[in-house]
């Protein structure tokens, strides 16, 4: 009995131990989490106006091989109010981050955002070109 | 033998343990007091708007031995417009859940800051509603109510209540627009006007109400400044020296109780006015739906408002809105 009850306590304790040792998982300097994962791409794009509805007239189109995202806006959309919404693949990131109403009204000239993908190892920069509904 | 023992023990324990805790506390009948007694809520929520009431409703009691009661008035710190008043009826609510009103003294009347209820049946409890039409004077300032009733053998009672804020804002509701006739809006005296009226008040029109269906976009209903570019005003003829550019900004889900009445417990207050961000607002607003609203910053930086899209009829081209208005100077 006594034998047994050794023999528990040591493996409590050897589990306990290996836990504390333990290696911490990877986080970046956002504190979130670095994965293995390195797919690196944009899967959906939003585009909301100052009324928090949505201003596309159709979805966005999504070229992850060109990097670009193609939305069209309708008439008399505030091109400088409008609030981005980007969904990414799993583990990924935005660069920079979206922190409100952003002017896309320089059409000229579109925005970029980089997408860092999990393992924080490959950077895929996506232009976003707006394109305004024709009257 | 001993662990079977201390097994029933310690079942035994907790079996009282649990009784113990589910007995019902022993009742005792309330004892009232021997007295003259009041109480009062308030029953209106949101900022208090000039125009708009505030109801309170004012109880009294006493018991039988000691009279009845005779009077009941209120003193306000400033004195309301002349439609307040102190029911005189005392309501119960009916099998069908109608409000039944049992009169209990003459109708109030007003002298001044004080509104006055005379009892003329015997009565030892009741509940009175009273409804304060806050006026224009007291716009910005402070407000206080104060409650008091008087019982037969000479004793009274009395019940402060607020202060309360009056709000800075002007509210006008449901102003009827239509497509090429009344459809310039001016801020400053909240009002709309037709072409003829608008070219008499130039200085003062602020926005254009306009409803176009063009194929291929959704313009529909429009609050378009009048300086805004001529896409946003398709066909439309300014009168003269009607040319002021006005920051508007589209809201959705935005409905204002006392603006929409509607089941929705939101209200604008004086702060949303003054916290307001209209830098890089544009001068137009196309396509509002029916429950939409839009933000609206005068050119002059003197007003603030926010008008609210009761109802929209695409077959007439008109619409009804409302307005909260924020003088910022």
């Amino acid at each position: 009995m006594k034998r047994y009850s050794t023999i528990t306590l040591l493996l409590l304790l050897s589990a306990l131990g290996w836990m504390g040792c333990r290696k911490d998982d990877p986080i970046d300097e956002d504190g979130l989490l670095i994965t293995s994962r390195a797919e690196c791409y944009v899967s959906n794009f939003e585009l909301l106006g100052s009324d928090f509805q949505t201003v596309r007239t159709k979805n966005a189109v999504i070229d992850t091989v060109a990097c670009t995202v193609n939305v069209t806006v309708f008439f008399g959309t505030d091109l400088k109010n409008l609030y981005p919404q980007f969904t990414l693949v799993t583990d990924a990131k935005l660069d920079p981050k979206i922190t409100g109403f952003t002017d896309f009204s320089d059409l000229a000239n579109p925005r970029t955002y980089t997408v860092i993908s999990g393992n924080r190892k490959v950077r895929k920069t996506y232009k976003v070109i707006v394109a305004v509904q024709p009257r | 033998m001993n662990a079977k023992y201390l097994g029933y023990t310690l079942w035994f324990f907790l079996l009282c343990f649990s009784m113990a805790a589910c007995k019902d506390d022993k009742y005792t009948v309330p004892v009232p007091k021997n007295e003259l007694q009041n109480d009062c809520i308030k029953r209106t929520l949101g900022p208090n708007v000039a125009g708009l009431k505030i109801e309170f409703a004012y109880a009294i009691a006493l018991p039988a031995t000691r009279g009845k009661i005779v009077s009941a008035q209120v003193e306000a710190s400033i004195a309301g417009d002349a439609a307040t008043y102190l029911e005189n009826k005392s309501y119960y609510t009916n099998g069908s859940g109608e409000d039944v009103g049992i009169p209990i003294g003459d109708p109030s009347v007003n002298e001044g800051p004080l509104t006055k209820v005379a009892f003329t049946k015997d009565t030892n409890a009741v509940t009175l509603r009273y409804y304060y039409v806050i006026p224009k004077a007291a716009q910005g300032k402070q407000v206080k109510f104060t409650f008091s009733a008087k019982s037969s053998n000479g004793e009274t009672v009395s019940y402060v209540m607020g202060p309360y804020t009056i709000s800075n804002m002007d509210m006008v509701l449901d102003l009827p627009v239509k497509n090429g006739d009344a459809c310039y809006i001016s801020i400053a005296d909240m009002a709309v006007y037709n072409a003829t009226d608008a070219a008499t008040n130039a200085g003062k029109i602020d926005l254009v109400y306009l409803y176009r269906a063009i194929s291929g976009i959704s313009f529909n209903h429009a609050l378009v400044s009048p300086a805004a570019d001529t896409a946003y005003l398709p066909g439309v003829v300014l009168p003269a020296g009607v040319n002021r550019d006005t920051k508007i900004r589209k809201t959705w889900n935005l409905r204002d109780q006392h603006l929409a009445r509607l089941q929705y417990g939101i209200y604008i207050d004086d702060v949303d006015f003054q916290q307001l961000d209209m830098k890089g607002a544009p001068d137009y607003a196309i396509n509002l739906k029916s429950e939409a609203g839009a933000w609206i910053e005068t050119a002059d930086g003197k007003y603030r408002a926010y008008i609210y899209m009761n109802k929209v009829d695409d077959g007439k081209k008109s619409a009804t809105i409302s307005m909260k208005r924020y003088t910022l100077k």
